[in-house]
């Protein structure tokens, strides 16, 4: 009876293990359909009405890269996502090193701060905001006060990133060896603490920059004309350019996660090289 | 080269006394172990003299100067530490030209004092690799040479042999040895393994709650302890309550059996609780001649445990004054299996006793 029961039981779950493959079949098609259907629209949509012109299908990605508009918006994105990053690594990467090695008690505490950002939302951040910065005119008027914002915004990423880096290292007996070895502190964090959490840095800052180049909210709500923002306007009268625009932004963002990704890997392929030589 | 004195060290952690009024004399040149069990305070020693821990009172003086006023990395000290210390995003030889970089040396000369270093380390051939391809062993070995780069005036090492195998920290133990007499470095080294500070030290200073309790030769600590403590830590020990018989004769009584000590110093009275000392070695087993009682030990026992070690062979025997325990040539304890019946005798002069 056993030697009956022991096939069938193995049928039926083989029958089960194909019915379960067949859903994630499934589930993958319409996840994959999700994703790729708008962005197949959006490309079609960016491509078409050019029949008309000469362009060969190039022509809204043309029309707006003559725009003077988009450039000085692209430019002013970057501008600001360059100085986020310059900010917020200036702040935190001290930070994170001193609270790791003296005040590792606050360690929890900057877990809680680090993840405010996520808990109160964009606006309710402005409308603390501006009344704080208000007073300061000469900065409040002028786009170099969003990286001191987009800094908050950055902070759950950037920190969190270093802080896995820290994590990573015996921090506290490299930084003794380093001082035994006749090191500042102050050596000790460039020498032996920068180099150990490069790829911390370099993807917590490749997020800021996404989040630099992508903040709509509260540029738009001080009326600086960021990218986003020219993107939103266009978008109200220009359809077909606001197509060719978003393709130029996703491809930028895509272009990121690469660098992010070689980046990476770049780091350990020329540990592995130093090894092989 | 430079002699270290540590005096009156104190240093308390909330409520825990880690260092109870330490003192300690290192000569210059000399090898100097800190001996004692886990929490006994030999890490804030070390750290109170690398200057990573500042005492609450007391001095550390290198060549007769104090040097708690100077910070960590201007003390000229080379420091080995427990836990992995290498820079892992530089390779053996960057890590040992570090500090030589931070002095600014010219950089042929960095590379070739770090050559040397790694020559006199057995690594010479691993000079490229980064600390993730090399073993625990290896690390340390690159540890040590990195620490001596500067020409430290002092060596200080803190179980750097803890994390490893059992046969690469003898190895490795007597290679410490040899470069230290080499480079006649004076040398603190930290460990809970008595074996270790034994066999590779000059000095051995046997820790216990924040202080010493005896310095001396490897020799001295192992066949003299001066408290209870250092006997029953420093290797392995018979204890046994028993009474002086006569102060006169340095007489005691244990059990049936009435021993005289040879000890010179016998500051005991008539009648004094004192605990005897035995060491396994020094205990000799008799057996009876074809199933005779076995006679001419000071009490018979029978075997209750055979422990084969290699060369030696521990065997513990139930008497009647308790359980004993000797070491046996391994030859020696074939003759014996559990449950035979023996005599126990005593080494002359191997006997120690302190005050209960
Ligand atoms: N930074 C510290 N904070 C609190 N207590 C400590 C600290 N360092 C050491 N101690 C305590 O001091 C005592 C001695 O520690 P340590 O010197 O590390 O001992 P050992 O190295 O002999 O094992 C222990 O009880 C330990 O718990
Ligand atoms: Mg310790």
């Amino acid at each position: 009876m056993a030697a009956i029961a022991v096939p069938t039981s193995n049928k039926r779950r083989r029958g089960g293990h194909g019915r379960l493959q067949l859903w994630h079949v499934f589930w993958i098609i319409v996840a994959v359909l999700y994703f790729v259907v708008p962005l197949y629209s959006l490309l079609q949509f960016s491509f078409e009405g050019s029949v008309n012109h000469h362009s060969a299908g190039f022509h809204w990605f043309l029309t707006v890269f003559d725009d003077p508009q988009f450039r000085s918006s692209f430019w002013l994105s970057v501008q600001i996502a360059l100085e986020t990053v310059l900010v917020s690594n200036l702040l935190l990467v001290p930070t994170a090193f001193w609270i790791h090695l003296k005040l590792p008690k606050l360690r929890p505490v900057m877990d809680f701060v680090s993840i405010l950002p996520f808990v109160v939302p964009p606006i309710v951040l402005i409308v603390g905001l501006v009344p704080f910065l208000q007073p300061f005119t000469f900065i409040y008027s002028r786009p170099e006060v969003l990286p001191l914002i987009y800094v908050v915004f950055a902070l759950p990423f950037l920190y969190r990133s270093l802080d896995a880096g820290l994590r990573a290292i015996d921090l506290k007996t490299l930084s003794e060896a380093s001082a035994n070895l006749g090191s500042s502190t102050l050596g000790t964090l460039v020498r032996v603490v920068l180099p150990n959490l490069r790829q911390s840095i370099i993807s917590g800052s490749l997020l800021t920059v996404a989040i630099g180049m992508g903040e709509f909210t509260i540029s738009s709500l001080l009326s600086f004309n960021t990218f986003p923002v020219y993107i939103f306007n266009i978008g109200q009268s220009q359809a077909y350019e606001a197509a060719a625009l978003s393709v130029i932004s996703l491809l930028l963002i895509w272009g990121i996660m690469i660098g992010l990704f070689l980046l990476g890997r770049g780091g350990r392929t020329s540990i592995a090289l130093g090894a092989t030589r | 080269m430079a002699s270290v004195e540590l005096q009156g060290l104190h240093k308390e952690f909330g409520n825990v006394v880690a260092l109870d009024d330490l003192d300690l004399d290192v000569a210059a040149g000399e090898f100097v172990s800190l001996l004692g069990p886990s929490g006994c305070g030999k890490t804030t020693a070390l750290r109170c003299v690398a200057g990573f821990e500042f005492p609450d009172s007391g001095e550390v003086l290198v060549d007769g100067k104090d040097v708690l006023g100077l910070p960590a990395n201007k003390r000229n000290m080379g420091m080995v530490f427990q836990a992995y210390s290498l820079f892992p995003n530089m390779t053996a030889q960057q890590n040992v030209e570090f500090s030589m970089k931070i002095r600014r040396r010219p950089r042929s000369e960095r590379s070739k004092r770090a050559l040397e270093l790694l020559e006199l380390v057995g690594l010479s051939r691993q000079a490229e690799r980064y600390p993730r391809q090399l073993s625990g062993g290896q690390q340390q070995r690159v540890a040590l040479a990195r620490a001596l780069a500067l020409e430290p005036a002092v060596l200080l090492l803190d179980e750097p042999l803890s994390a490893l195998d059992a046969k690469v920290r003898v190895q490795l133990r007597e290679e410490v040895r040899r470069i230290q007499l080499e480079l006649g470095i004076t040398t603190l080294y930290v460990t809970h393994d008595q074996e270790e500070a034994l066999s590779v030290s000059d000095r051995v200073a046997v820790l216990s709650e924040g202080r010493i309790e005896q310095i001396g030769t490897p020799a001295e600590v192992y066949t003299h302890p001066k408290t209870s403590f250092v006997a029953s830590f420093v290797g392995t020990v018979n204890r046994a309550e028993v009474t002086v018989l006569s102060a006169s004769g340095k007489t005691v009584r244990w059990g049936p059996a009435v021993l005289k000590l040879e000890t010179e110093a016998f500051a005991y009275h008539d009648g004094d609780a004192v605990t005897l000392y035995l060491r396994p070695e020094d205990v000799t087993l008799g057996l009876g001649r074809n199933g005779t009682i076995p006679s001419g030990g000071l009490f018979n026992g029978r075997v209750t445990s055979i422990t084969f070690l290699g060369p030696v062979t521990r065997v513990s025997v139930r008497t009647e004054v308790g359980p004993v325990v000797a070491d046996l040539s391994s030859a020696e304890a074939l003759e014996l299996s559990i449950d035979s019946e023996v005599s126990v005798d005593v080494a002359p002069g191997a006997l120690r006793a302190l005050a209960s």
